[in-house]
């Protein structure tokens, strides 16, 4: 993936079919820093946010993922108008669930995934997400609770990011393909004209050797 | 307790991907509920999901962005978070709750074979597959077959053995086209287990292909 340097002022507008909005918007761009905060700087920022409305810390936290949480409605079948309105709506859900954000249980980035990922479904798919809710899950099996702090223990995305970078191609492909382009399983193997086997078997290598990475147990 | 018990790592991955077919999720979501081991795998998965938002190339956003989201915040800031939870029904996982508000006890069955009934998710889509809550009779098989694509089976009560190995409440098995069964439910009271599916399954022998059309797996 091309990264911008830090700093860069990106001034054009992406080949989208050009509307007369992209236009009158080309000359109205923000200028953001393209470094990475560390995991406890946005973790920080979203404790900020969720204890007392921090507005300052939130616009760090926009300034940081919504140009990237446009990119991934984009990828994931957004056109620009629509993937600027997911984006707009996954900040505002993180602005009104921050309170219920635990840093002991996710990094910063993984949270706001979740967020984008929910809304992706909800909107893009038109499907529900079922997923077991924050306060269920912390009311079952309390006693198992204690046993691995998710998150302190875990790395920044950053580190995460580098081992991801050193799977080969062709398990970095087919994670490339499940979470950038939302494709199934049934999906990847017609697209990359595989057997339901190997793919499986792609993403179960690949998950073992991040897992394992990221610190954790099998 | 093996790792044919749980979901295999690839599911688990395809749901923090968001790329799991929705009755999957369904049934998977179930599982989760009740099993630590699987719900601290999604989470590591999401941390993955994470890191690749992070990694993303940002798009451009335009300056009165935040000003609409502010905009968009104070409006909203007296409004109620949508989805009131469901209530509770004994017996089910939460996420169940809303496809069997009267409990197990009172399913709408319909019988497809002797000793086999089932009740059919309709609102929940499946790729070709479909979720299905079934019952099964104790002494009862379910005829020899393999499956197309994915196949994720979670026992709510009761329990059934097959070639793997013996699935009793909240175990869920993750089968694939390279796994062959015939599951037989093996204590006296009925095993009732949700069952979503990608594809149409795939019965082998005489028999069996004529269950098929009967069970419309």
């Amino acid at each position: 993936m091309i990264r911008l340097p830090p700093g860069r002022v990106r001034c054009q507008y992406p080949q989208h079919k050009s509307s007369r909005m992209n236009q009158l918007s080309v000359e109205k761009i923000i200028e953001f820093d393209d470094t990475e905060p560390s995991a406890e700087v946005l973790s920080g920022w979203l404790v900020a946010v969720g204890s007392h409305q921090d507005r300052q810390s939130f616009s760090r936290l926009f300034e940081f993922f919504a140009p990237r949480i446009k990119t991934y409605m984009q990828r994931l079948g957004a056109d620009s108008a629509l993937a600027e309105d997911l984006m707009q709506e996954t900040m505002v859900k993180i602005w009104r669930k921050a309170s219920t954000y635990d840093p002991a249980r996710a990094v910063p980035s993984a949270w706001i995934f979740r967020i984008a990922r929910n809304l992706r479904i909800d909107k893009i798919r038109r499907q529900k997400f079922y997923e077991v809710e924050y306060d269920q899950e912390s009311s079952i099996l309390p006693d198992e609770r204690d046993s691995d702090p998710i998150g302190t223990s875990r790395m920044d995305a950053m580190h995460v990011t580098a081992h991801m970078k050193a799977l080969p191609a062709d398990q970095l492909a087919v994670i490339h393909l499940a979470y950038y382009e939302g494709l199934s399983h049934s999906e990847i193997c017609t697209r990359l004209e595989l057997p339901l086997g190997t793919v499986k078997s792609r993403l179960r290598l690949a998950f073992g050797k991040l897992r394992e990475a990221m610190g954790a147990q099998s | 307790m093996n790792r044919f018990h749980h979901a295999d790592d690839s599911t688990l991955m395809a749901h923090a991907a968001g790329a799991l077919p929705e009755g999957l999720s369904l049934v998977l979501t179930a599982h989760l509920e009740t099993c630590q081991r699987c719900r601290e795998r999604v989470m590591d998965a999401e941390q993955l999901g994470g890191s690749m938002l992070s990694e993303l190339v940002p798009d451009n956003v335009s300056v009165d962005s935040l000003d609409h989201i502010w905009d968009r915040i104070d409006k909203s800031e007296c409004l109620e978070e949508e989805n009131p939870p469901v209530g509770n029904v004994a017996g089910l996982p939460a996420v169940l709750a809303k496809y069997f508000p009267d409990g197990l006890d009172n399913v709408h069955w319909r019988m497809v074979a002797p000793g086999i009934r089932q009740s059919i998710i309709n609102q929940v889509s499946s790729e070709r597959g479909t979720v299905r809550l079934f019952s099964i009779a104790p002494g009862t098989t379910i005829p020899h077959h393999s499956h197309g694509g994915t196949e994720l089976t979670l026992v709510l009560r009761g329990s059934y053995s097959d070639e793997i190995g013996r699935f009793g409440s909240g175990d869920l098995a993750d089968l694939d086209d390279s796994v062959s069964h015939q599951p037989v439910a093996d204590t006296s009271e009925p095993c009732i287990c949700l069952i979503a599916t990608d594809e149409r399954l795939r019965f082998t022998g005489m028999f069996s292909r004529l269950f098929q059309p009967l069970v419309g797996l």
